[in-house]
């Protein structure tokens, strides 16, 4: 890593490597030596520094191992992988987590480790050291840094930042979608120590033992910061923010002689210790990084991102969010909508009752209307024929009672008159024929609700209507199968005469009564008012054809309304009224419906 | 029945033409001189002035010419002949204007032959009278002209000799509205009693005796 190229230009002796630099740079070109064993190594700071503060190693493997000449080539991390890919390389020295990277994608294969003098093990030699000045009292723990400026080297640096993120990830402060804000200053790393101490940033994520190797070269002074969240690890001698990861490996690329793999092994292992004391391990056990990787869903675990609920939700939670609110106003859209259209829909259906209801109305006054102009001309039409049968009658009595009929004259009378019955015949026919053009139309409805509707239709045709109290006895909504226009009728015609009966009253007298029981398992409405006194014989009379009490009356409403009446299996009565004055007209209907 | 000539004519319109023959045979009957007509318009054509006393028997409702505008015509052409009406059901306010315009008695159909027959023979009496220059008769006549047809029918009952209660009972009103008819016809008349009313209208109408 860069810390380490950092500690060896600092310490090593460069003129034999600055030489052999020199040699190797044009050593990219083959020699053309089958024995030729190419290196390539993760250089952050160019090849030219990378490969020198690796200089010694290529040398000391050529020479451990005869007959082999090792070369030593320095790439980026993405020219690093492309080299892999098209297998120019025979070894990949790497920091671990593009080693688990390369590893996954490519088969490299781990042959050693670099064990530093202050590493516990191999596997617990490298961690992250996050940096603030001392004198931040409110920093102290990872949420702190919430929303914070942090200084980083590079995204993809191992002690510089990933382990670091995972840390800042496990107590959710998720540094790649912005919940701090990231200062990527570039290497050295020590830039990022300068961002804070400049105050460019709040805070700096370094690999652990920079600080202290740069307090120690004295190029800072260590009092000047503090590290958050530092948590204690035995005998590692540098502060730390996180738990320590396994130290770069030596890997052989896929397909690497198994021979020269064994025998570049041995002879790193058996190396000394260089002079900045880097030495050589057993291949560390790099499954921690893995699983570093798997929860940042970085390196071979970038799939998650896609695959997985969180990875998606973290990925796109803008247009999570966007696509939430989007649905969200869909939603209330919809429902107001539905709102809007549920309202207007009992707007029309009121419009519509409300239509229906006039038709009705209408219909209604002009079946009264036309009995009234009927009433007119049916009088006229009678009155004729009757008034010449009558005439004749009388003539011939006359003639007779003074001798002086003959048969002839009889006979001829008797024609004129029998001719007269005919034409009143005709018109009554003609009547019965409009009367009967609408056809009966039964139907099963709540029979208070025709009461209810007749007394409303009254109350409009008859401004002057006394108060109708209406005496409902039955059990709610008892039905009746019958053409309730037809009891309407009835009832219309009940309860004007009702209020015409009672013209001459005081009108705090006047009040129609409309009772609605159950007798004897047969429905009945009684209509009474409080009238003038009738005598019994005028009682008997009532429902008579053409009798009338009325001074513009036709004396047919009663006898219609009986005739209904009795169309319906009914009957209809009148008694006079107890107590007195005045009269009930009531009516019954079977109703075989609610007696079952 | 008057005696001395010229005899009285009975004139009756009327478009229904069975009515016409049916009141035309019922007032043969009665022994009247009848002249039917089919229309108003056909009256008029045949009307001669210094014609015979009588009267004037028609339907208020006729298609060409109606008994209203008949009537109009008889006044302007001062054909002084007394005017019955005959009048459907619901007719009554044409019958009012009727009366207003001097008509003298109005019959509802259908009617009995003795109302027909009492109205006919006081027309005719009163029509003879004017004819006659009899001045007693004349006057009772003019008298008699006052009343309202209501009145009139209540005066034919009283002269009849039947009590209120009766009257009451025949034209289907009350008894007390029978006592208020009464009490205005005999303002009208000028008379005190039942009695005098029964013997005016033996005067006016002597037929009904025959």
């Amino acid at each position: 890593m860069r810390f380490r190229l950092l500690f060896f230009t600092a310490l090593s002796l460069l003129a034999t490597l600055a030489s052999w630099v020199a040699s190797a740079a044009p050593a990219a070109t083959p020699t053309a030596a089958p024995a030729t064993v190419r290196i390539g190594v993760l250089a952050y700071r160019g090849p030219d520094e990378a490969v020198a503060s690796w200089g010694e190693l290529p040398d000391r493997l050529s020479a451990a191992i005869p007959g082999r000449r090792f070369v030593m080539q320095a790439y980026g991390g993405q020219e690093l992988r492309e080299a892999v890919r098209k297998g120019e390389l025979d070894f990949v020295l790497a920091n671990s987590s593009l080693y688990v990277d390369l590893a996954a994608q490519f088969g490299i294969q781990r042959i050693a480790t670099v064990m530093l003098p202050e590493a516990l093990s191999s596997e617990r030699a490298i961690g992250s050291a996050i940096l603030t000045l001392a004198s931040r009292d409110d920093l102290t723990r990872l949420t702190d840094l919430r929303g914070m400026r942090i200084a980083v080297g590079a995204p993809d640096a191992f002690g510089g930042y990933l382990v670091a993120a995972r840390e800042f990830q496990r107590v959710g402060v998720d540094l790649e979608v912005g919940d701090a804000r990231l200062l990527f200053t570039g290497f050295p790393m020590r830039l990022a120590v300068e961002a804070v101490r400049t105050g460019q940033a709040d805070a700096a994520i370094v690999r652990t033992c920079l600080l202290e190797q740069l307090s120690a070269t004295g190029l800072l002074k260590s009092e000047e910061f503090k590290v958050v969240a530092q948590r204690p690890i035995a005998g590692f001698p540098c502060a730390a923010s996180t738990p320590l990861y396994p130290d770069w490996p030596f890997a052989a690329a896929r397909g690497v002689d198994r021979h020269l793999a064994k025998s570049v092994a041995m002879a790193l292992l058996s190396l000394p210790p260089s002079a900045s004391g880097l030495a050589w391990d057993v291949p560390a056990d790099y499954q921690s990084v893995n699983e570093l990787y798997r929860e940042l869903m970085l390196g071979p675990y970038i799939d998650l991102r896609t695959s997985t609920f969180r990875g998606v939700l973290r990925n796109y939670r803008l247009f999570i969010l966007a696509a939430l609110l989007l649905f969200i106003g869909i939603v209330v859209h919809a429902i107001r909508v539905e709102y809007l259209v549920k309202r207007r829909t009992i707007e029309l259906r009121a419009a519509q009752a409300q239509a229906r209801d006039l038709q009705w109305k209408t219909e209604h006054m002009a079946r009264l209307s036309v009995l009234g102009e009927m009433s007119g001309t049916l009088a006229h039409e009678l009155n004729q024929p009757l008034t010449t049968i009558a005439a004749y009658a009388q003539g011939m009595e006359r003639r007779c009672a003074a001798g002086k009929a003959d048969s002839t004259l009889i006979t001829e009378t008797l024609r004129e008159i029998f001719a007269q019955t005919e034409r009143a015949a005709g018109v009554i026919r003609r009547v019965r024929n409009f009367a009967g053009k609408r056809a009966a139309a039964r139907e099963v409805r709540p029979i208070a609700d025709t009461v209810r509707e007749a007394i409303g239709l009254l109350s409009t045709l008859m401004p002057d209507l006394p108060p109708v109290v209406m005496d409902d006895r039955l059990p709610p909504r008892t039905l009746v199968e019958a053409d309730h226009l037809q009891l309407q009728q009835v009832l219309l015609n009940l309860m004007k005469n009702a209020a015409e009966a009672m013209r001459e009253l005081p009108r705090f007298r006047r009040t129609i009564n409309v009772a609605l029981y159950r007798v004897d398992g047969s429905l009945t409405i009684a209509v009474s008012d409080h009238g003038p006194q009738v005598t019994a014989k005028t009682l008997t009379r009532f429902f008579e054809p053409f009798f009338t009490t009325k001074f513009d009356g036709l004396g047919l409403g009663l006898a219609i309304c009986k005739s209904i009446i009795e169309a319906h299996g009914g009957r209809l009565q009148v008694e006079l009224r107890d107590p007195p004055p005045g009269l009930v007209f009531h009516f019954n209907l079977p109703d075989k419906r609610n007696a079952k | 029945m008057p005696s001395n000539a010229p005899t009285p004519l009975v004139h009756v319109i009327d478009d229904d033409t069975a009515l016409l023959r049916a009141v035309t045979f019922l007032l043969e009957s009665a022994s009247w001189n009848v002249a039917p007509y089919a229309s108003a318009e056909a009256f008029l054509a045949g009307w001669k002035d210094q014609a015979a006393p009588g009267c004037l028997l028609l339907d208020i409702r006729m298609p060409m010419m109606s008994g209203l505008e008949l009537q109009r015509v008889l006044t302007e052409r001062e054909i002084a002949l007394p005017v019955i009406f005959m009048t459907g059901h619901g007719d009554v306010s044409m019958a009012v204007e009727a009366m207003k315009l001097g008509a003298r008695d109005f019959i509802e159909k259908p009617f009995k032959d003795q109302t027909l027959l009492d109205a006919v023979a006081m027309a005719v009496r009163c029509s003879v009278a004017r004819h006659e220059e009899d001045s007693v008769q004349r006057a009772l006549c003019e008298r008699l002209e006052k009343l309202s047809p209501r009145e009139r029918q209540v005066a034919r009952l009283l002269a009849e000799g039947l009590p209120n209660k009766t009257i009451g009972q025949r034209l289907e009103i009350s008894e007390r509205t029978v006592q208020v008819h009464r009490l205005h016809l005999m303002d009208k008349l000028e008379i005190h009693s039942a009695a005098e009313l029964s013997q005016m209208m033996l005067r006016a109408n002597p037929s009904n005796n025959s």
